[in-house]
């Protein structure tokens, strides 16, 4: 009786619809990013001129003082960056989760603005201010006092750490909020004082969330070019030495580039892989009985704490401010008049209208992308208990800790050669946007998915539906939510991007970062404010889009 | 209305075994239930019917055609789920239509037997509410309209009514039965309550390990349990020790001699507990065995008296009975019989799955 399924029958059945999505996504993941990645990768393994393997390169990095100073550079400034937003973040997280703080909402919404704005903006924010022309510093000036300037590495650490500090404070925050409280009410009631307490048993528990944001702040410092970029002034990283060594080598092969993009990855891979390692001995397991209720706390303390959370978001909005204020001033060609007006838009309007445009088509044609594949993957990473989607579901972690620079030259090797040559199309850059900024839609609707049970989908097949109709007409309803919100997310970041168009743009296909970079190098400061603002409205208003779609609001962007 | 033939199945998760070798045969209109502990293998066996997963080997046949190949999407085998699945961006009335328009059903046509169907799981007055404003009985109605609306050829049903309080899955059980026999559905139900399976079924298949230990009517596998996994299992039981001793074997409690020839493996006796009467006496009569022991603990529990009595080599007899005059009397402690008849007696190997012993 018992017979063995035949060749054609298993044929037809491995043919379903989930299979095709599978090999559509993977062969999507191995153009648009593994083959990348490893051209780069090969590239940093080549004699630049005989072309012979070597691990030249390598050994000329790590034995050259220009690049080990900029290594060290890098190390220097994402280390204290980190640190700084972890000494700012912790306690702002402790006050908002544990004591009753007026306007908390304000705060975290805040800290969200911050976070979602483009990090070269506040870099370029600081040089209004504290620049060699910044209006701090003339008005000091005025009085014969030479303030130090915001240029080199103390900028970039400072910028670092106000630009990146919500991680630390909103992951902190939401762990410190979910902490069972009997350990804390067990820890005073074998003798521990408020302080001893916060130290032995409330912070190593919280130590997993803390590490975590700390470990964002580290990875995108290290991958952070506008920053240096702007302020450094002959203090150099690894991310503008990469830069700078691709436009001088334009033409030629980028192997410098390369080489020292790799080794910025393998900084943040390694970075990423320790901190693993310290968490999985420390997984804590918490039932959610005992939720903790902020205090109240009266007098000059809660003053004091008040102060010091709106203190902190508002020095890390104030940049911001600073920008959209300077978008108003009059000025006439890139100088400042008196008085207020819209001079700088209209000439956003005359000299770039096609940024704007640009930016939006890319980032929208992307995001339309990205919402489509996201939905298809997180079914096969949450649905499908295969090697496959496991392995996909590794894959997206990689786009995170890919600098921009690395990919974009990935791009650029890949997808330029005798007969045919993508780079300088618009196509280009909206691969990149959809290849980088995927992840985010994907944990999205996966989150989303994660909520749904299965057996909705076997239902609509157990009724008929094929697979593809079920998927169509359940799971997509059912994780619309989620798309929209990763989409929305996806937008921001793809519509935020610098350092992989400014790879990759050509005149016809510059975008908003890309026109605010070149405008603040130029000296353009009224230019560069007013797209800057045209930006961050835009990405305000997706910001408040999320808010009304997401019921974990703060956890949607961290 | 069809008949439904299984052979040879067989189901691997890597190493497990979930299903071994399955063979089943549900005539039509059959109410057909699994039944057995959590983990033998129930769920992967509809599962396996329903195409949610495929078989290592072996066939399925509904009326002769076999199915085992076919998508799930094509199989016409309509499932009601033990979490509801319905819908919950849907209306009620649309999550039964569903069915009938991927099978491209006319308008008219749809509407008028989604009306029958929900008004046969009394839910006319809900087509137009959406499952969040349903309590959990509610939208199992739905689930339950939603699969017979289609008039697949089986039902499955994956213990619908496990996720119900106590009282309504009672309620429900019987609504369910009666729609069912009312359609002449073929039906297969997995179920772990022994007394559901017993109240609704036709035929109780109890499973073990992925493998069938019995199938047969609700009566057969309570009064004839085929090995001993089924005898304890499917209602209480008490489980004496046999000695195997060269002139047959030998009831040790009893410390009697039973009809039956010494085996090479190790024997053990089943006697229902409402089939063991407490005496002050031993029993006279040659075709009843008296255990003699203590009254260890009396629970009244409604109409009936539970006794336990621990016998003279310790093992624990239970005995359910009506209170009779000479029972109510009995207090802890005293000395008693426990009196069975030989002839409800059942013999097993005594290992898990032991043989019945003829
Ligand atoms: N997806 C799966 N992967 C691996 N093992 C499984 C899976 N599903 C079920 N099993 C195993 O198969 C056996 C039978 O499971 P199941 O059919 O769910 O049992 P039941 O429904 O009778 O409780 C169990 O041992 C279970 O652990
Ligand atoms: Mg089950």
């Amino acid at each position: 009786m018992t017979t063995a399924p035949s060749f054609l029958s298993g044929f037809k059945r491995r043919l379903d619809f989930w299979n095709i999505a599978t090999v559509v996504v993977l062969a999507v993941l191995f153009v648009l990013l593994i083959l990348p990645v490893f051209s780069v990768f090969f590239v940093s393994f080549l004699d630049e001129d005989t072309g012979a393997v070597t691990l030249d390169n390598y050994v000329t990095v790590f034995t050259r003082n220009y690049y080990l100073k900029g290594l060290w550079n890098t190390l220097f400034v994402g280390g204290l960056g980190t640190l700084g937003a972890c000494l700012i973040g912790v306690p702002l997280a402790f006050f908002t989760a544990r004591f009753q703080i007026k306007g908390k909402a304000i705060v975290s919404t805040l800290a969200i603005l911050v976070l979602v704005s483009p990090p070269f903006i506040g870099a370029y924010a600081w040089i209004m201010m504290l620049g060699s022309n910044g209006f701090i510093t003339n008005f000091f000036g005025r009085f014969g006092i030479d303030i130090p300037t915001i240029y080199g590495a103390h900028g970039v650490i400072l910028v670092f750490t106000l630009k990146f500090f919500p991680f630390v404070y909103l992951m902190t925050q939401n762990a410190l909020m979910s902490v069972n409280k009997s350990f804390e009410d067990a820890a005073r009631n074998l003798g521990c004082g408020p302080m001893s307490t916060f130290f032995k048993v409330t912070l190593p528990l919280v130590f997993p969330a803390i590490s975590t944001g700390a470990i964002i702040c580290f990875v995108l410092s290290i991958a952070d070019f506008g920053t240096p970029a702007i302020l450094g002034r002959g203090f150099r990283t690894l991310s503008t030495i990469a830069y700078s060594a691709y436009t001088s080598e334009l033409g030629g092969k980028p192997t410098m580039a390369v080489t020292v993009s790799i080794i910025m990855m393998g900084i943040s891979i390694i970075a990423l892989v320790v901190q693993r390692r310290i968490l999985a001995k420390r997984r804590y397991a918490s039932a959610l009985t005992n939720l903790p209720k902020p205090d109240k706390i009266e007098g000059v303390r809660n003053v004091l704490m008040h102060a010091y959370c709106y203190l902190v978001v508002g020095i890390a909005m104030f940049p911001t401010l600073v920008v959209v204020y300077t978008s108003f001033l009059n000025t006439k060609g890139p100088v400042f008049q008196p008085g207020f007006g819209l001079t700088s838009y209209a000439r956003v309007l005359s000299d770039a209208p096609e940024a704007i445009s640009n930016s939006f088509i890319f980032a929208l044609t992307a995001v339309v992308l990205i919402a489509i594949f996201s939905s298809l993957i997180s079914y096969l990473i949450v649905r499908r208990d295969t090697a496959v989607s496991g392995a996909i579901d590794v894959l997206m972690m990689v786009p995170y800790l890919v600098p921009g620079v690395v990919i974009a030259i990935g791009f650029v090797t890949t997808f330029r050669s005798d007969w045919f040559d993508l780079t300088g199309t618009a196509v280009i850059i909206i691969m990149i946007y959809f290849i980088r900024r995927l992840p985010y839609g994907v944990r999205a609707t996966t989150n989303n998915l994660r909520q749904i049970k299965p057996s909705l989908e076997e239902a609509a097949i157990n009724l008929g539906a094929s697979p593809l109709s079920a998927f169509a007409k359940v799971t997509v309803p059912l994780i619309f939510p989620g798309m929209i919100v990763g989409a929305l997310l996806s937008f921001i970041t793809a519509i935020n991007e610098l350092s992989s168009t400014l790879i990759l743009y050509t005149s016809g296909t510059a975008t908003m970062p890309v026109k605010i970079y070149i405008s603040v190098l130029d000296g353009e400061f009224g230019l560069a404010a007013a797209l800057s603002t045209i930006l961050l409205v835009s990405t305000g208003l997706c910001v408040y889009a999320v808010f009304r779609l997401s019921d974990d609001k703060e956890g949607s962007f961290t | 209305m069809s008949s439904v033939e299984i052979s040879g199945v067989r189901k691997l998760y890597g190493p497990v075994v979930a299903l071994s070798e399955i063979d089943i045969s549900i005539k039509s209109g059959q109410f057909y239930t699994l039944l057995g502990p959590s983990g033998c293998g129930k769920t992967t066996l509809l599962r396996t019917i329903a195409g949610f997963h495929f078989q290592n080997a072996g066939t399925i046949a509904v009326d002769g055609a076999e199915i085992q190949e076919l998508p799930a999407h094509k199989r016409n085998v309509a499932m009601v789920f033990q979490d509801y699945a319905v819908f919950p961006h849907l209306s009620v009335f649309d999550n039964v239509a569903f069915g009938l328009k991927q099978r491209k059903v006319a308008a008219a046509e749809l509407s008028e037997r989604v009306d029958r169907a929900l008004r046969m799981v009394q839910l006319e007055n809900f087509a137009k509410r959406m499952p969040h404003e349903l309590s959990g009985g509610q939208q199992q109605r739905v689930g339950l309209a939603r699969a017979i609306v289609v008039e697949s050829s089986v039902l499955l049903m994956d213990e619908p009514l496990s996720n119900l309080d106590a009282k309504l899955r009672v309620e429900l059980r019987a609504e369910l039965r009666k729609i069912q026999q009312s359609l002449g559905m073929t039906t297969v139900y997995v179920t772990h309550d022994q007394e559901e399976a017993l109240a609704m079924s036709d035929v109780v298949c109890v499973m073990f390990n992925g493998v069938i230990q019995q199938a047969a009517p609700p009566f057969e596998i309570y009064d004839q349990p085929a090995n001993k996994f089924v005898a304890s299992f499917v209602g209480g039981n008490n489980f004496l020790t046999m000695e195997n001793r060269a002139e047959g074997l030998h009831m040790v409690a009893a410390n009697a001699q039973l009809n039956a020839e010494a085996l090479d493996v190790a024997a053990i006796a089943a006697i229902r507990p409402e089939l063991v009467k407490i005496q002050k006496d031993a029993s006279v009569d040659t075709n009843q065995l008296s255990i003699a022991g203590k009254i260890e603990q009396i629970s009244f529990i409604g109409r009936e008296i539970e006794l336990h009595v621990a016998a003279t080599n310790g093992e624990v007899i239970k005995s359910i009975t009506r209170p009779s005059p000479e029972v109510i009397s009995m207090t802890v402690g005293d000395s008693c019989y426990a009196v069975i008849n030989r002839d409800d007696v059942l013999l097993f190997e005594d290992t898990e799955t032991g043989a019945r012993i003829v």
